[in-house]
């Protein structure tokens, strides 16, 4: 029988992975922000404190851009070590060095105030920017590709650099005799894979391996005014609270497809 | 052409021109390069009415086929991925849990009844998955997917192996299947053990059985 | 990761322990990777979940038992206790392979101590290991895990599930811990538990939640948490 590692706040390690499902963060009178229920213990006097508590309000200016997002978000202070984990996917931590990367906001687990965190333009995506530590969670470990690439829309965590995210439709499938066929009769059914996230240019990409989504977290909403993506009629955009597919609420459906209840039928 | 296991929960498959394989629906995660994705009118091989024989046996497992050049990136709701290498054997799997598989094997669907008797049809009503299996046959290599990943359980003559028929994923070689009951009907009736049905596997050949009773 | 047949009654290999005042041999717990428990035995017990058998082979009989008492009274108390632990006694020569819906399989080895586990979590223990019920006051409340708690006591192996690779933490009197009730799976050794409210400001955009209060064992012992915080990993059915 192998006796398990017993962890005491000497051997915990400190801002590393103690497996790969849980995450050691050492406060020294330092802070994180850190996602609501992702702490599962800590050894120390560590305080939570929520956003928007006045003691905090300067450090919440320079770090924190997601106003609508708050209520999701304590800042960690104090000193002694703290595990996080989330539901029992891969937690993997992420070193920044003046750079960029978009992260799904379900995966974003806590990150070092000295990375600001913005909402990106892609609804449901977080950005963080600057130098630091992040964590984060995804089903898996993330695989790292470069573009250019075309991915799944739910297995895509995350890209660093990458200028260029855009919706790609398998035209193929669109048109053609049989596409004619599938919209005329609804037969035939989808692949299931006819509409990916492309990536082109420099950057890297990040992938789990999921189809069923992690619960999408509520990435705030943005300010309704024009040109802003998302934004829409007040109450109906997608990225709001009441789209449960958050950040896939923007794709259209297709021609001849029906949906949840074609796809359990495998037509 | 084989996988390689890029964890334990994705596949990679490098696809030639020429080249064809298998997919369920919807478990492509990326690719790179010109690669089309076709639902399959006719459930994989053996034209329609073998897609409606199917449909009527409740081996409904939704295919597409893939086709083109490039690499593409399988996994499905974080399942862990075992890759099958079979060598002229025969692998008889339940069908939703093929992940992928290389578009050289030969498809079939597996009467249980006929090997089992009464017996065989109450195991596909005990697993809820229905009279028929897929078997797949010849040279190639066959990405299966299990809850929690899986265990391999050689069969030796004289050795058989009870397996639970929820957690039972795939076998392959010269084996026997047989249904057989652990415990009196008392205990069956209510919530039971759970135990009350077993498979019987015996022969040659092995049993892999995943680290849960959830089907997928 | 051998054969079913490596851990088998090989002779030699086979443990024995002085237990109640006579030598019986004593099941051997083996991981098959993490999600697999392969148990051997020859010819003794062991108490495992219901339903959690995935396979076995040689020769092996199962029987039902149940926490309150058999028949309906037993059920009558058990919905009382909220404690949903069904077990089966698994008997027999041969091994036996367990698993339950993926969770991630602890080996705990009690020494005379006693362990405190949610019912939910208990996989497997030793035949020798007394099981018993105990209050566990508001925390089980808090947590969604019903106010008893299943208690081991003896010498022996027991299986604890999680819901990923569970995390030992030790509790010394200078090293308190607070853990999420949501995390908790168990604990074994001398320990105090209280309850301390965390997240000491709450904005009026939410309405708390999250680390809004935390247990906190104090004293000696052993504490197990699991890098999820869904209360039970097996669900109420």
């Amino acid at each position: 029988m192998s006796t398990p590692v017993i962890f005491d706040p000497m051997t915990l390690p400190s801002d590393d992975n103690v497996n790969a499902y849980t995450f050691c963060v050492e406060l020294k009178g330092s802070q994180w922000f850190l996602q609501k229920g992702k702490m599962i213990a800590y050894y120390g006097r560590i305080d939570f404190n929520g956003i928007g508590h006045g003691r905090l309000d300067r450090l919440v200016r320079t770090s924190f851009h997601s106003p609508l997002h708050a209520s999701d978000w304590v800042v960690a202070e104090g000193s002694g070590k703290m595990l996080l984990a989330d539901r029992a996917f891969d937690v993997n931590s992420y070193d920044l060095d003046e750079g960029n990367l978009t992260i799904r906001a379900g995966n974003l687990l806590a990150y070092q105030p000295s990375l600001a965190l913005k909402q990106s333009i892609v609804p449901g995506f977080l950005t963080l920017i600057g130098t630091g530590t992040f964590v984060a969670a995804s089903n898996g470990p993330v695989v790292f590709m470069e573009p250019p690439l075309r991915v799944d829309p739910q297995a895509l965590v995350g890209w660093a650099d990458c200028p260029s995210p855009c919706h790609h439709y398998d035209h193929g499938y669109l048109s053609g005799v049989l596409g004619g066929l599938r919209s005329l009769t609804g037969l035939g059914g989808v692949s299931g894979e006819e509409h990916q996230f492309e990536f082109v240019g420099a950057g890297t990409v990040l992938l789990q391996s999921t189809e069923t989504l992690m619960p999408e977290q509520f990435a705030g909403t943005v300010p309704n005014e024009p040109g802003v993506p998302g934004a829409g009629p007040a109450g109906s955009g997608h990225g709001g609270p009441g789209a449960g597919q958050g950040g896939m609420g923007g794709v259209p459906r297709l021609p001849g497809q029906l949906g949840d209840l074609q796809r359990r039928f495998g037509l | 052409m084989p996988f390689r296991e890029v964890n334990s929960k994705m596949v990679e498959a490098t696809l030639t021109p020429g080249q064809r394989m298998f997919s369920q629906r919807g478990a492509m995660l990326a690719y790179r390069g010109e690669v089309t994705f076709t639902p399959n009118l006719t459930g994989g091989q053996g034209g329609v009415m073998s897609m409606i024989g199917r449909r009527v046996a409740n081996e409904a497992a939704p295919l597409m086929t893939v086709e083109g050049s490039g690499t593409v990136m399988f996994g499905h709701g974080g399942h862990h991925i075992q890759v099958i290498e079979l060598s002229g054997d025969t692998l008889c799997v339940e069908a939703d849990r093929l992940l992928a598989f290389d578009g050289t094997l030969t498809q079939g669907t597996l009467f249980l009844g006929s090997q089992g008797g009464v017996m065989g049809m109450v195991r596909g009503q005990v697993t809820g998955q229905g009279l028929f299996t897929t078997t797949l046959q010849g040279h190639g290599a066959v990405a299966v997917m299990a809850h929690g990943g899986m265990i391999e359980l050689p069969i030796t003559p004289g050795r058989p192996v009870h397996v639970d028929p929820q957690a039972y994923v795939a076998h392959h070689g010269d084996v026997r299947n047989k249904l057989s009951t652990a415990l009196g009907w008392r205990d069956m009736v209510g919530r039971g053990s759970g135990e009350a049905f077993q498979l019987e596997l015996s022969g040659s050949g092995a049993v892999y059985v995943q680290a849960s009773e959830e089907k997928l | 990761m051998g054969g079913p047949g490596a851990g088998g009654p090989t002779g030699s290999g086979v443990p024995f322990r002085r237990a109640a005042g006579y030598l019986r041999a004593v099941a051997t717990f083996r991981l098959q990777g993490s999600k697999v428990l392969a148990v051997d035995l020859t010819g003794d017990t062991v108490k495992a979940k219901n339903g959690s058998m995935v396979a076995y082979d040689g020769q092996m009989a199962f029987k039902k038992l149940s926490g309150g008492g058999e028949g309906l009274r037993g059920m009558v108390t058990r919905r009382l206790t909220g404690e949903q632990m069904t077990m089966m006694e698994a008997k027999g020569q041969g091994t036996c392979f367990l698993a339950d819906r993926a969770s991630e399989i602890n080996l705990v080895a009690l020494h005379g101590d006693t362990l405190y586990v949610e019912a939910s979590n208990l996989l497997c223990a030793d035949g020798g290991l007394r099981t018993g019920t105990s209050f566990t006051g508001l925390r089980g409340g808090a947590s969604g895990n019903g106010l008893f708690t299943t208690t081991l006591e003896g010498s022996g192996q027991a299986a604890i599930m999680s819901d990923g690779p569970a995390v030992v933490l030790r509790v010394s009197p200078q090293y308190p811990l607070s853990v999420d009730p949501g995390a908790y799976i168990a604990h074994q050794g001398r320990l105090q538990q209280s309850f301390q409210s965390g997240v000491t400001f709450r904005t009026f955009l939410g309405e708390g939640g999250g680390e809004a209060f935390q247990i906190r064992f104090e004293g000696d012992g052993l504490v197990y948490v699991q890098p999820s915080e869904r209360n039970t990993v097996a669900g109420d059915v």
